[in-house]
């Protein structure tokens, strides 16, 4: 048992913050094994609907400038043949290609999107470090265009989907406990570049 | 130290006796009274002014020297003080049992009751102490501990249960293909865990660096 004359010299020295977030005692069993279907399931509908509401706000955003070009007439198409709100194909094209993107920078940069942020999730490659960005980019584009191949989570057995297998990545339990801040997410990438 | 009093001066008081109107003895018996009674007298003379002389001589020499005196013994009994003071009291001392003789006969609630606690408080760090009890007493395992893995917060509730379902599927299908439960465990160290390591870690570092 170090003294109390002993902890104050400790203090002094080094002023460091207390941490008072914890992992659930219950929890810490599972850190590092490879997620489940509903947690991915959980994590993939959090990231669509955060790209769906980012595609909306374009459109949103597209429309309120719309009038900005051509004041008249709010309706359908503008005097130069232009559409005020864009075409539904092409929302789509920008979702796809945004989440392309936002699933590569996610992916390579800290290997958790929003998603797998709430529900606890990191991508890893199969060293256990975080994607490469040509792994990422390619992940990221066999999910978007492939999404189904999470169902193969069940069938493999081992908690792998089609990508995973094809690229082999993980996808693990490794819950953030606390609020993220960007330093600290910076701090460990340098972490596990190292090893 | 006071002075002497200066004692007063002794007079000396020759007594004469006139004899010419008296008739010269004669007889032996009359002459050998006079001589006794005169032998008397002068012996008695003599003794009572040595005696005057000696005080006065003593009184003077007391009243003169006292200071210098009192300065010799100084001079001369400090030192002797000085080193034989502290191996005395050292040597009663350890001959004392003296916390036994404050318990036996001094009242110590007494004192504590009169001391001021409020500025010894007032001097006392609490929240280093504080922050120092919480430390040592491991408060975040305590509450880790007391909610004995069940998620604290709405997240950790969510991501629990999740899992649950997780495990709940994979092994309905496990049960439907009738198969094992594969391997889960993927490479590398979770960072989640990682944390708690490096923490650890840190910990171990400071104690076995501070002695």
């Amino acid at each position: 048992m170090t003294s109390f004359r002993d902890y104050q010299d400790r203090r002094q020295r080094d002023v460091t913050e207390m941490r008072m977030e914890v992992l659930p005692l219950g929890a810490r069993e599972f850190q590092g094994d490879r997620a489940g279907l509903i947690t991915r399931l959980a994590a993939g509908v959090i990231d669509v609907v955060a790209i769906f509401l980012v595609v909306l706000g374009v459109a949103v955003a597209g429309w309120m400038l719309s009038f900005i070009v051509s004041p008249l007439n709010p309706l359908a198409t503008t005097a130069d043949g232009m559409r005020r709100f864009p075409q539904v194909v092409l929302l789509v094209m920008i979702g796809y290609g945004l989440a392309w993107l936002y699933f590569m920078i996610c992916w390579a940069t800290s290997g958790r999107t929003i998603g797998n942020l709430v529900m606890g999730l990191r991508v890893i490659n199969h060293k256990g470090s975080r994607l490469r960005w040509p792994v990422a980019a390619l992940r990221s584009g066999f999910v978007v265009v492939f999404p189904i191949g999470l169902a193969w989570v069940v069938a493999s057995g081992a908690n792998r989907s089609v990508q995973d297998l094809v690229l082999r990545t993980n996808v693990t339990y490794d819950w953030v406990v606390g609020v993220p801040t960007l330093a600290g997410i910076l701090g460990r990438n340098r972490g596990s570049q190292k090893k | 130290m006071s002075q002497p009093e200066p004692s007063p001066r002794p007079e000396v008081v020759l007594v004469t006796r006139p004899t010419a109107d008296q008739p010269a003895p004669t007889s032996p018996a009359h002459i050998l009274r006079a001589v006794i009674s005169h032998s008397i007298g002068l012996a008695t003379f003599t003794v009572t002014t040595a005696a005057n002389i000696t005080q006065q001589a003593v009184n003077a020499a007391a009243s003169s020297g006292a200071h210098v005196a009192q300065r010799g013994m100084s001079v001369v009994v400090d030192p002797i003080l000085d080193a034989v003071v502290p191996r005395v009291t050292d040597a009663v001392l350890d001959r004392l049992d003296l916390t036994q003789i404050v318990l036996d006969h001094v009242d110590v609630d007494a004192i504590v009751a009169k001391a001021d606690i409020e500025a010894v408080i007032d001097r006392v760090p609490i929240v280093p102490i504080a922050d120092y009890v919480i430390d040592e007493i491991d408060l975040p395992q305590i509450i880790r501990q007391s909610t004995g893995g069940v998620a604290t917060d709405a997240i950790n509730s969510v991501r629990v249960q999740t899992f649950g379902a997780d495990q709940w599927v994979s092994r309905l299908t496990d049960a439907i293909v009738r198969r094992r439960q594969g391997n889960l465990q993927a490479p590398g160290e979770p960072e989640s865990l990682e944390e708690l390591a490096e923490e650890t870690k840190d910990a171990q570092a400071q104690d076995t660096q501070s002695p």
